[in-house]
């Protein structure tokens, strides 16, 4: 089996660099055009908005060799639903990843409005399902189901979706969600299922994944826990009769030489506020998420330069202090990089997710740069059979 | 307010002239080699019913209508997916998508409904259909009891113009519920989507009062049209509030009213066209049921070009401001409408606004 590569569409607007706060880029903020054309004076109005510049990455993130990208949602991001919907006939190959809390839609509704965006793709379609950190920002999305019937409602929820997909006629009577006799129309029901990468570190996360997800989806971790999360997740879906595979999540900063990638890292960690430094030490954010919990776990307690956050060779644990998201991320030359790549999928890794700011010429520069030095199962295959 | 023109993009099936029969055109529903073994096809399995919809959409921002109706159909293509597919290929036309209330969290529909104002600058739009009979309705994943239908869009829409112009916004009633929501920086202050809502019954009518921008009725005689139009408007008076009036109808024009009533009466005659109602009936060149099992139109306007354009400014003078119009096939029909009709009607209707307002004499 070779391995899957996507970008990332970056929905949390685009700063211009990692050392920049300030995502200005491609109108995110509307009316920010003053900012780049002074002469428009705030007013906004030149036609654009920030889908033009999220539709110049989907074209770069394609044309550059990757699989596709995730579309993250977050409260103060634009929607994945949209972002495919109106991209769908302006790409070729890219594959909208959809990341969604089934709470927030009626599982028959979702059923379609899948179907059609694989009839308006040509299958380009695919799930990233979230059961959500649950705390406060639950209420914000008008959520309010507790963390472990979250996962209950999630498995229902898939297996309404999977229950309807070919046509039905199909029931089913379950605590969250009820249908009777539901099922998608001809021609939506001739439409390929599409593949589901589940996040959640939870025990009940693992327990819904078991059942309905293709790809286990992680953030990058110290590279032997991944690998015993990886093990056990593969094993636990083993027991259940299906072996579900593994997918990883991570920033990269990938350069020519590796003093290149660190001073770009350096750049980025001296141009932040002492502030938001002591914040990140002591951080506790009060999210239930599992994963979110195990990846502070890595944090040294005194933080003097970028350097303390090096975890292993070429794994740096303060990517969430420049930008929204994740913790752990790989730097390196453009060899380290596909070298730590390779080594994540000998420990299991079946895909990726791979991200660097600014998107657009990052996702040029890792396509030309670092894919082609990647050997992925390849490297694996070698392993084995060494081994 | 100026009148809108919408026309409907049919998302479970367009037809074709002399074949009312309904069809995904563009679509290959079988392998099978369309023509006969001695020509080529070049379009293998690269075109489907989207590319389509594309096209009537395009026909329809060409042809000058202001608007695009995408209906909620079970049976067809989901409305949301299809508004976004034609945002970037339309530039002025208004995405007006109908769905149920049942469709999911309202705040997660306000939210979806800011990134299509943002990537479309502010052309979208919600109709809110009630839904069908609760055995239909459960299909859908939908428990809700037939009373408690209007009061759910109701509750919907509360929320969801909550989220969408305050933060913090906080909420919890029967259906739907958010705390500290609203939106915020990049996603704050869009423009909360029209609200198009429809029916003909009382319930329908004291929705539309409370909370419609747009009340939409069925095709129904001018004068019909205009006792429902003060009925609503007196009942959203008690409101404090005013609305505007939309008519749902369909149009078979043609140069000559021969052409026409000859076109009605052969589209009635097809498979496709004969309807489960039994044959239509006409008044004042409203031919009830015509079209209504492929377009969903309670009625066809059947006229020439002249005698549709004198019917549209009755109904205008009646108090209709929206035409929701479609006619059976959708792209070709489009253009006609656009370059026969609407241009007499705008002028006339602009006419007599001037005249109203004392700019002539």
């Amino acid at each position: 089996m070779t391995i899957d590569i996507f970008w990332r569409i970056p929905t949390h607007g685009e700063p211009s660099s990692h050392r920049s706060r300030t995502p200005f880029r491609g109108d995110w903020s509307p009316g920010d055009d003053s900012k780049r054309k002074p002469g428009l004076a705030g007013s906004g109005g030149d036609g654009f908005s920030y889908i033009d510049y999220l539709a110049e990455i989907a074209h770069a993130a394609e044309i550059s060799g990757f699989q596709g990208g995730l579309i993250p949602s977050f409260p103060m991001t634009d929607e994945p639903w949209v972002i495919s919907s109106v991209l769908a006939r302006e790409t070729k190959t890219f594959r909208f990843m959809i990341p969604f809390q089934p709470g927030f839609l009626n599982p028959v509704v979702a059923a379609r409005m899948t179907a059609s965006l694989q009839r308006a793709t040509g299958g380009r379609a695919l799930y990233n399902i979230i059961t959500g950190g649950g705390g406060p920002q639950q209420l914000w999305w008008g959520d309010a189901v507790a963390h472990d019937d979250r996962y209950g409602r999630t498995t229902e929820f898939l297996d309404i979706l999977r229950g309807v997909w070919n046509g039905g006629p199909f029931s089913y009577h379950g605590k969250f969600y009820r249908v009777e006799g539901a099922g998608l129309a001809d021609p939506l029901a001739r439409e390929e299922y599409p593949e589901i990468y589940f996040s959640g570190s939870s025990d009940a996360a693992l327990a819904s994944a078991s059942k309905h997800a293709d790809y286990y989806l992680s953030w990058l971790e110290p590279f032997e826990q991944l690998r015993r999360k990886f093990d056990r997740v593969k094993e636990r879906t083993q027991e259940l009769g299906r072996r579900i595979k593994t997918a990883i999540r991570v920033d990269i900063v990938a350069r020519p030489t590796e003093e290149e990638a660190w001073e770009e890292i350096r750049r980025g960690f001296d141009s932040l506020e002492k502030s938001v430094v002591e914040n990140f030490q002591r951080s506790a954010d009060g999210s239930e998420s599992v994963g979110a919990a195990r990846q502070r776990s890595h944090r040294p307690t005194t933080i003097n330069s970028y350097k303390d956050l090096i975890i292993e060779p070429n794994v740096w644990s303060g990517f969430n202090l420049l930008r929204g998201g994740q913790t752990n991320g790989i730097v390196g030359s453009y060899e380290q990089v596909a070298e730590r790549l390779d080594q994540l999928v000998q420990l299991g890794a079946d895909a990726f997710i791979l991200a660097s700011t600014p998107h657009l010429e990052e996702a040029y520069r890792v396509g030309e740069e670092v894919l082609p030095l990647v050997r992925g199962s390849a490297s694996a295959a070698g392993l084995r059979a060494a081994g | 307010m100026s009148i809108e023109f919408i026309w409907q993009l049919p998302t479970s099936g367009d037809g074709r002239y002399g074949n009312a029969e309904k069809q995904r055109r563009g679509e290959r529903s079988s392998s099978a080699h369309p023509y006969s073994p001695g020509v080529t096809d070049p379009r293998g399995q690269s075109f489907n019913y989207f590319d389509h919809l594309h096209q009537v959409a395009r026909a329809a921002d060409l042809a000058g209508f202001d608007g695009l109706r995408i209906p909620e159909d079970p049976s067809g293509d989901e409305p949301w997916i299809v508004a976004g597919y034609v945002a970037r290929g339309t530039r002025h036309l208004k995405l007006l998508t109908e769905f149920e209330a049942s469709r999911g969290s309202s705040v997660y529909a306000a939210k979806n409904a800011v990134s299509y104002q943002r990537f479309t600058g502010g052309r979208f739009a919600w109709q809110i259909k009630a839904g069908a009979s609760e055995k239909q309705r459960r299909a859908q994943g939908d428990f809700v009891a037939d009373g408690d239908r209007h009061a759910r869009i109701e509750e919907f829409l509360f929320v969801a113009r909550g989220v969408l112009t305050q933060s913090p916004y906080s909420f919890k009633g029967r259906f739907f519920e958010v705390q500290d929501g609203g939106f915020q920086g990049a996603l704050g202050n869009q423009k909360v989507p029209p609200v198009y809502l429809s029916g003909n019954s009382p319930e329908d009518y004291r929705l539309s009062a409370k909370v419609a921008d747009v009340h939409v009725f069925d095709a129904a005689n001018a004068a019909t049209i205009e006792r429902e139009v003060a009925l609503v408007r007196d009942l959203a008076k008690k409101e404090g509030r005013r609305l505007s009036f939309g008519l749902r109808l369909d149009v078979l024009a043609r140069e000559t009213e021969e052409e026409a009533v000859f076109d009605a009466e052969r589209y009635w005659q097809q498979p496709g066209g004969r309807q489960a109602g039994g044959a239509p009936t006409v008044d004042q060149r409203l031919w009830a049921g015509l079209t209504k099992d492929n377009t969903g139109a309670a009625a066809t306007l059947v006229g020439s070009y002249e005698q549709v354009e004198q019917a549209l400014i009755a109904y205008y003078a009646a108090g209709i401001d929206s035409f929701l119009l479609s006619a059976v096939p959708h792209f070709e029909e489009a253009f006609r409408l656009g370059e026969h009709v609407l241009p007499f009607v705008r002028s006339q209707v602009s006419l007599e606004q001037r005249r109203a307002l004392g700019g002539l004499s």
